[in-house]
Order: structure tokens, then C-alpha cells, then sequence
């Protein structure tokens, strides 16, 4: 691919980091700022101390930004981490297991769960269940393991082809010593790139199911939940749900520019059908 | 490498797989259910009478792989049994549910690929250059960005500070077509993240083939600027994004869910969610299959495609 991209990386990525910073910032700091609940005032209200009005049940919007902003962020990073957790050891068992038996087995069903839509698995498990807050992070990841797990897999088995990979066979080294010590190291970075990714698609599923009302209490302190509360008063009172709405957007929208930008030298090592299908089905590591 | 009858039969024999597993993992989590599922379902209203109605409605009392192969075998008939709430067939709510979501859909993909296809090539065309940086910024961007949110910031906009459209599709019902101003803000949300994946997919494709040498040989030969684009490096370029189209089917099926619990029209998406919030559990499992299978069949289908348009590349089943 030709690269005459100028100074186009620092600019997104001076973007994506002003983006990303507010959001972030409340949502790690914000818990630690507020003061005490206040006494409810009436319902979707403007002025009177509150600096953005008041919410659905009379709470001070400003208060619940402060609060709304860590569930998102956190769930969302637990999420992400948790797929690896499984991904990582099923891929790399997968990529350098000489049985094909074993790799079908372990690849295979993965390939039927992704025909299965995110958000549409989210919400039938969510039907039976009910799940809380940890639920929804375990559902979360749990649909995004198939996809991590392949691209565990193809990247793998990439390196696993290497000449270095059969030298260290050939010297006796221990399957441990290759799986983790070589190829594990040198899968890091095209998986930086796709964990990027992968987190930025996660925050979206994260707040589209608080927003749909899965994993959250019906008034609890999150920023997606609070858009969805507070719709009714749109008219009333717009900003218990711009705020909320446009943090959100700053938060997903800076990730994926920051993401990008940090990783447009990784072009390389992840083909970029990779990383823009996400979850194409049935893609196979080179030969 | 097979032939194409190999890599056919291969790929049909997945998709067969991808629907028996849906049709399975969907009937597999009513199963799952902790304890007495009659109980668990009957939820804030457990009184004896409910739940024994619940039993008996989803033949509870019966194995487990009994009522798989009835439910299965009902499926095969466009039989998706009867929902615990109203006792009306789910084919009921499918049926009249089914206008407003198909419109949507319908609208978003006509409008979706020649938006998508032109801002790829006008970013490949105006690569590295101000347009493509603009229309790549933007693209990435917008892609990761909750349609919720999104939606709710230009109802903000539009419909409540310039007062130029409806903030939401209520009081139209299922007319949706009669209403054209009540489409737009919907269909727009809709169509920001398939936008933007297939505008950088068709860019980035694009950008490969016109450096290749057989775009160079046809400059050589003096074929003109359009024609090599249009005719010579936009059909490799559209395997890809064929592929790509589907999988947004997955996005644009999340998309509904949320873009008809945010306008409030009445379409599958909002069967799906009050049926969730009632633990309606045969209509929660209509809809799946009927989502799923969708789904299934779009994905072999634009594998199929892909392996037209472009047969040496990696559609490897």
C-alpha cells in the first residue's frame, strides 16, 4: 500500500486523545468528586443548584454524570480483558497443536457461534436470566470470544510457520517455552491492534444493552442508562440526556481515532480486512 | 485449492450447521433456566395458577429432546408456537411486526451501498489528500459510535432545536411509508456504522487495486480514468465489501433493536424487546430463529458473491 498519509496520523491522534480524555477522566475520577445524594427536587427541572437540571426522579444530573460514566468503562475493560482470558490459550492451543482433531474441535463450534448476533444472544440470554452488572460483562465477553479466538489463532499460526518456531522444536524446547515464550511474545503486537479494536466495539455493546435496559437497575448511575431515563424529559429538559449522549459519543469515537492512530504502523501485522470485518466468518490464517 | 463444487458444498454445509446450531443454542437457553423454569418465568406473578399454565403451554412436563423436535419440526411448518403472555401464535406478531422493520431494512440497504461504494472511491481517487482525510476521519470516527446515542443527539438537533422533523414515529403505526418525515432521522441512524465499515472497506480495496499492475498495464493502454476505475478496479474491490454488507446485517439487526426502541415504531425490534421485559420466552425464540436464520443465509449468500466477484481471493471455507 502507498504511504504518503502526510501528518495525518498526529492529527487523529491528537483528536482521538482530547476525545477520549473528558469522558475518561469523569468516568475514572468522577466517583471520587461527588458529594452526598442531595434532596430530590422535581423531576426534569433547570436552575435552583443544579448546574444541568435534574433527572427523571428529581436527582442532579450533574451527579449522576459524575457516577454514570465508571460502570461503562469498567464493564467494558473487564469485558475485554475476560474474552482474551479464554481466546488467548484456546487460539494458541488451537494454532500450534498438530491434531487436526483437536484444532476442529476447538475451532469449529466457534465458527457456528458467530453466526449467532451479538446483541441477539445478549438479549436472549437476557430474557431468561436477568443478568446484573457482572452478568452483562460476562455476556459481553462471551460473544466476543469466537472472533478473538480466531484472530488469536491466525496469528499463531502465522508465526507458528517460522523457521525460528522449528529450530526451538528441534532443540527440545518444551511446547510452554515455544507457545508462551516465542510465539505468545510475538503475537503481542497484532493483538495490541486487535484488542484496540475489540474495546472499542465492546463499549458500544456495553452501552447499547444498558441503554435497552439488560445488566442495569431501571435508575441506576450510568451514562447509557441515564439517556434512555431521561428521554421522556427531551423536551423538558434536554440536558440529562445530551450530556450523557455526547459523552458516550466523545468516549467511542475518540477510542477508535486514538486506536487507529497508535496502530497505523501495525498495518502490517494485521491485515486490514482483519480489522475492518471484525467478524467475518471463516477467515483462514495464510498458508 | 478445490473447484467450486467443493467449496460450495463445504460452504452450504456450514450454513446448514449455522442453522441447526441457532435453532438449537436458542431452544438450548430456555433449558438452561435455573431451577423450575415454569416458576422462573412466571417471574413477578407466581401464583400457582399462572405457572401451571406456563407448564402446560410449553409442555414443560415432558424430555427435553421431545419438545426440541416438536418445536423444530413446527419451524419447519412456520409454526412458532404460542406466546405465554397473550396466547396469540408468535407467527401473529411476526406477521404484523414484519412491515415497519422490512422498510427500514429495506430503505437503509438501498441507500447504504451506493453512499458506501461512492465515498470509498471518491476516498481512494482523492487518496492521502484533503477529501480522503476528511471522509476517513469521519468514517472512523462515526463507525464506533452507539446508534442510541448518536440518535438521540440529532432528535436533539432536528426535531427538538430546528423543529424540521418528528423526534419519533409515534401515532403513525405501521404507515410508516405515509410518513416520510418520520423515516428520515430513523433511517439515517441506521445507515452511520455500515456506512462507515463499507466506505473504508470498498477505500481500502480500491487503493490495492489501483496500484496494481493490471490497473497500471490498463493505463498503459490508455483505457480512460472512469473505465479503469469504475469497470476494472471497483469489482475487486467489491468482494470484500460484499461480505462486509452482510456481516452489517448484524449491525443493522442491533441497529433496528435500537433505532425502533429510540422512534418507537412498532416493528420486530420492539416485539423483541417487550417480549423480553415480559419473559415471553416463545416469542423471544420466534424472533431469534427468524433473526439468526437471516442472518445465516445472507452471510453464505455474500460468500457466494464474493467468490464470484473475485475467486482467488481468501474466501476459504
Amino acid at each position: 500500500m502507498r504511504s504518503h498519509r502526510g501528518g495525518l496520523p498526529f492529527g487523529r491522534f491528537a483528536l482521538g486523545a482530547v476525545l477520549v480524555c473528558v469522558p475518561l477522566v469523569l468516568a475514572l475520577c468522577g466517583p471520587l468528586l461527588v458529594g452526598g445524594p442531595g434532596p430530590r427536587a422535581t423531576s426534569f427541572t433547570l436552575g435552583d443548584g443544579h448546574w444541568l437540571g435534574t433527572d427523571f426522579v428529581g436527582r442532579d444530573v450533574w451527579r449522576q454524570v459524575l457516577l454514570g460514566g465508571r460502570p461503562v468503562v469498567v464493564v467494558a475493560l473487564t469485558a475485554t480483558a475476560l474474552a482474551y482470558l479464554v481466546a488467548l490459550p484456546l487460539g494458541l492451543i488451537s494454532a500450534l497443536t498438530h491434531r487436526t482433531w483437536l484444532e476442529e474441535t476447538l475451532m469449529r463450534p466457534l465458527d457456528v457461534l458467530l453466526a449467532v448476533p451479538s446483541l441477539l444472544m445478549i438479549l436472549l440470554v437476557a430474557s431468561v436470566f436477568s443478568p446484573g452488572t457482572t452478568g452483562l460483562a460476562l455476556l459481553v465477553a462471551l460473544v466476543n470470544i469466537p472472533d478473538a479466538a480466531r484472530i488469536v489463532r491466525a496469528a499463531a499460526a502465522d508465526v507458528a510457520s517460522r523457521p525460528a518456531v522449528e529450530a526451538l522444536r528441534m532443540q527440545g524446547e518444551s511446547w510452554w517455552r515455544i507457545a508462551v515464550g516465542h510465539v505468545g511474545r510475538s503475537i503481542l503486537r497484532p493483538l495490541a491492534a486487535d484488542a484496540g479494536i475489540r474495546l472499542t466495539g465492546v463499549l458500544y455493546l456495553v452501552a447499547t444493552a444498558a441503554f435497552l435496559g439488560i445488566g442495569v437497575a431501571p435508575d441506576a448511575a450510568d451514562w447509557a442508562v441515564m439517556v434512555d431515563r431521561n428521554r421522556t424529559g427531551l423536551f423538558v429538559q434536554p440536558w440529562a440526556v445530551a450530556v450523557p449522549a455526547l459523552l458516550i459519543v466523545a468516549l467511542t469515537m475518540g477510542c477508535n481515532l486514538l486506536f487507529d492512530a497508535m496502530l497505523r504502523t501495525e498495518r502490517d501485522a494485521v491485515p486490514d480486512i482483519v480489522r475492518d470485518i471484525g467478524r467475518d466468518v471463516m477467515k483462514e490464517p495464510r498458508p | 485449492m478445490s473447484g467450486l463444487g467443493s467449496w460450495a458444498a463445504r460452504r452450504l454445509l456450514l450454513g446448514g450447521a449455522q442453522t441447526v446450531a441457532v435453532v438449537v443454542l436458542v431452544f438450548a437457553l430456555t433449558e438452561a433456566l435455573p431451577g423450575d423454569a415454569a416458576v422462573a418465568l412466571a417471574g413477578d406473578q407466581p401464583d400457582p395458577a399462572r405457572i401451571a399454565a406456563i407448564r402446560e403451554a410449553m409442555d414443560l412436563d415432558r424430555p427435553a429432546y421431545e419438545r426440541l423436535a416438536d418445536w423444530a419440526a413446527g419451524l419447519l411448518h412456520a409454526d412458532f408456537g404460542t406466546s405465554l403472555a397473550s396466547g396469540r401464535p408468535v407467527t401473529s406478531y411476526i406477521s404484523g411486526a414484519f412491515g415497519p422493520t422490512l422498510l427500514l431494512a429495506t430503505l437503509t440497504v438501498a441507500l447504504l451501498v451506493p453512499i458506501g461504494v461512492g465515498l470509498g472511491v471518491l476516498a481512494a481517487r482523492f487518496e492521502g489528500r484533503f477529501v480522503d482525510r476528511l471522509v476517513s476521519a469521519v468514517t472512523l470516527g462515526v463507525y464506533a459510535v452507539p446508534e442510541f446515542a448518536f440518535g438521540v443527539l440529532l432528535v436533539t438537533v432536528f426535531a427538538l432545536r430546528l423543529d424540521w422533523l418528528p423526534p419519533t414515529a409515534v401515532g403513525y403505526g405501521t404507515d410508516l411509508l405515509g410518513h416520510p418525515a418520520a423515516l428520515v432521522l430513523p433511517v439515517l441512524v441506521l445507515l452511520s456504522r455500515p456506512v462507515c465499515s463499507l466506505s473504508r472497506l470498498v477505500r481500502a480495496g480500491m487503493i490495492d487495486a489501483l496500484a496494481s499492475p493490471y490497473v497500471a498495464q490498463a493505463r498503459r493502454y490508455g483505457i480512460a480514468g472512469a473505465r479503469v476505475r469504475y469497470a476494472h478496479a471497483l469489482p475487486n474491490a467489491v468482494a470484500p465489501a460484499a461480505q462486509q454488507l452482510a456481516r452489517t446485517v448484524d449491525w443493522l439487526l442491533c441497529g433496528v433493536i435500537v433505532v425502533e426502541a429510540l422512534f418507537v415504531i412498532p416493528g420486530l425490534g420492539t416485539v423483541l424487546m417487550n417480549a423480553v421485559a415480559e419473559r415471553d420466552v416463545p416469542v423471544v425464540q420466534g424472533l431469534a430463529v427468524v433473526f439468526g436464520v437471516i442472518t445465516v443465509v445472507l452471510n453464505l449468500g455474500a460468500d457466494v458473491v464474493a467468490h464470484r466477484f473475485a475467486p482467488r481471493a481468501e474466501v476459504a471455507a
